[in-house]
């Protein structure tokens, strides 16, 4: 009765159900219809913004691309943080009950889990605004006057911006894994976002905040910035981003599932 | 085993789990699961089976107590000893758009293991549940058997030493049933298992060992055979032949007897229920010899109630019944 189990013949990969849990999601992420819908509205507005004034330009306006691209980038925290927070608040929660279970039962970490539903939300939306913000920085530069823009303006403006919507991404995923509903994760990652924010804004001028930040976006693109001040913003974006995501991690491996 | 020193599969003490501060789902739980047990876990609904079952596989965390397996605490991030669990939750959910083969390959990966193991044993566990033909097929359109089926593949892949069964026979029809039952037993020969189910005729049939759970407490954890000793004898039913007056003529004879509380004749059929203090060897001896006095043949015997079901209900009633019995009994046996 009491056999001892055979030693397996092969080595278990224990990288493996992060992977697995990773690219799910990415496939699953990349396949939803909201996601497919802020790619299309995103890039549409941003092309249509863009033969606007293409259209100013060919009638004798001057137009600069870093103008543009600072104001599209803008859109793109402002406009699209609430589509941010649906995307990314129900990566947890709306697998709750069954379907959670046919994956947390087996050999899988609730830590392997939320990293890797973490990453996965992080590739699929990181990863589509940073194609995004190439094709029309490149369509700006050749469309519009582009002798405004800096390269590396615009690779620091495209990190900075991404580094805020880590932040935002990262609070979405957060509380998925904490609350039990998608719509209650969505209320209160949208009133966190806007309220650190606005509390944010009342710093003294010299700390780097978001909304300071989106207000430099031209001048960031036409390369004139505070290297330190743009690296300590970026820096302070991803640590808090990954302190969120360390609470979450520790707090729902104390959650019953 | 040197990193399993008890040699038990599952060992829980003092399992206790409160919903909230709200619901008290399992109080005081402590079982010992040796290996080669098949446990059946029986229980009227909400008595905390699926809690069990969820602080087993550390879906759950206990409110207080604990719970080992092969020898570990079992937590959140046990994946290593989840490794060794094969289970089937109650109705088994599939992820939209993937088919057997895409879902049992997520599964296997999610075990860890690699690409040279999974392909082939995924690729057996699908002919063995008969599902080669869909194989590739979405598992959205599948019927309650199939899923069933890919459910079982699914529990077997990681080739688990523990089996974790909830209700794994509900909503399959009496084909699919039997199979299911077949499996149980086959896989039971080398596997140690734990199968909750509703149906105690299927408990009956594949389990060695039984757990009784009433609101959320363990009110009988052994052997099967042991529970089944429990069971109230008291009521019979006989098929006769012989002439319909002598039938007669000895069922009144019968009621003359203070052995039966109950005596019942339909046509050829005597119902027939003990009073409880008699022994009732000596009850069906005198029966018996009524009978042949009055030129009965007696065609059949049998006890009424399915044997299992009926100690299970004994149970129930006996702990519901005991009142605020119950915790002056506990703090005794705590003592």
């Amino acid at each position: 009765m009491d056999t001892p189990a055979l030693p397996k013949a092969y080595k278990i990969n224990r990288f493996l159900p992060y992977w697995a849990v990773f690219q799910a999601d990415l496939k699953q992420n990349l396949r939803s219809w909201l996601f497919r819908a802020w790619v299309f509205l995103s890039l549409a507005a941003a092309f249509g913004y863009m033969l606007y004034r293409y259209g100013a330009k060919q009638v004798g306006f001057i137009q600069p691309a870093s103008t543009l691209i600072s104001e599209l980038l803008t859109y793109v925290v402002l406009g699209t943080v609430t589509i941010i927070l649906m995307l990314t608040g129900g990566t947890i929660c709306s697998e709750r009950g069954t379907m959670a279970d046919s994956v947390l039962s087996r050999g899988i970490s609730r830590f392997q889990y939320f990293f890797g539903k973490w990453h996965a939300r992080l590739a699929a939306i990181l990863g589509s605004y940073l194609v995004m913000s190439i094709i029309v920085m490149v369509s700006a530069y050749c469309l519009l006057h582009g002798e405004s823009l800096s390269l590396w303006g615009a690779a620091v403006a495209i990190l900075a911006v991404g580094a805020i919507l880590a932040v935002v991404i990262t609070i979405g995923v957060t509380l998925s894994a904490l609350v039990n509903t998608t719509m209650v994760s969505i209320a209160i990652g949208w009133m966190l976002v806007n309220a650190s924010c606005f509390l944010l804004s009342m710093l003294p001028d010299n700390y780097p905040t978001p909304d300071r930040m989106l207000k430099n976006l031209p001048n960031i693109l036409r390369g004139m910035f505070d290297l330190t001040m743009m690296s300590r913003f970026i820096g302070i974006s991803l640590g808090v981003s990954l302190a969120v995501a360390l609470v979450g991690m520790v707090l729902f491996a104390r959650r019953d599932v | 085993m040197a990193e399993n020193p008890s040699g038990l599969v599952v060992e829980s003490f003092k399992l206790t789990k409160i919903y909230q501060n709200r619901q008290i789902a399992l109080n005081d739980v402590t079982l010992r699961l040796e290996p080669g047990c098949v446990l059946g876990l029986l229980g009227p609904n909400g008595a905390g089976k699926t809690t069990l079952l969820r602080l087993i596989l550390g879906l759950h965390r206990p409110t207080a107590g604990w719970v080992k397996l092969f020898g570990k605490i079992m937590s959140p991030n046990a994946a290593a000893s989840r490794r060794r669990i094969g289970y089937i939750p109650t109705n088994p959910q599939f992820p939209a758009g993937m088919t057997p083969i895409t879902y049992l390959d997520y599964m296997a990966r999610l075990f860890g293991l690699p690409l040279e193991v999974r392909k082939p044993r995924l690729a057996s566990l699908i002919r063995a549940v008969d599902l080669l033909n869909v194989s590739g097929d979405p598992i959205a359109g599948f019927s309650n058997g199939m899923t069933s089926r890919l459910a079982v593949a699914t529990s077997l892949i990681n080739e688990p030493d523990l089996l974790i069964w909830d209700e794994p026979t509900h909503g399959l029809d009496p084909e699919a049933r039997r199979s299911m039952l077949e499996l149980i037993k086959s896989l039971a020969k080398e596997k140690t298992l734990i199968v909750s189910s509703h149906n105690l005729s299927d408990i009956d049939e594949v389990c060695n060992h039984a757990a009784v759970l009433s609101r959320g407490h363990l009110i009988y954890f052994g052997s099967l055979q042991d529970l089944k000793g429990r069971m109230r004898r008291n009521h019979y039913e006989l098929d006769l032949d012989g002439d319909q007056k002598n039938i007669a003529k000895a069922a009144g004879a019968i009621k003359g007897l203070n052995d039966f509380k109950s005596v019942q004749v339909r046509q050829r059929r005597l119902e027939l229920r003990m009073a409880d203090d008699v022994n009732n060897s000596s009850a069906l001896a005198n029966l018996f010899m009524t009978l042949a006095d009055n030129k009965v043949t007696l065609v059949s015997i049998r006890s009424v109630g399915q044997q299992t079901e009926q100690a299970f209900l004994d149970l129930v009633e006996k702990e519901e019944s005991r009142g605020f019995a119950r915790a002056y009994q506990q703090q005794s046996e705590a003592a």
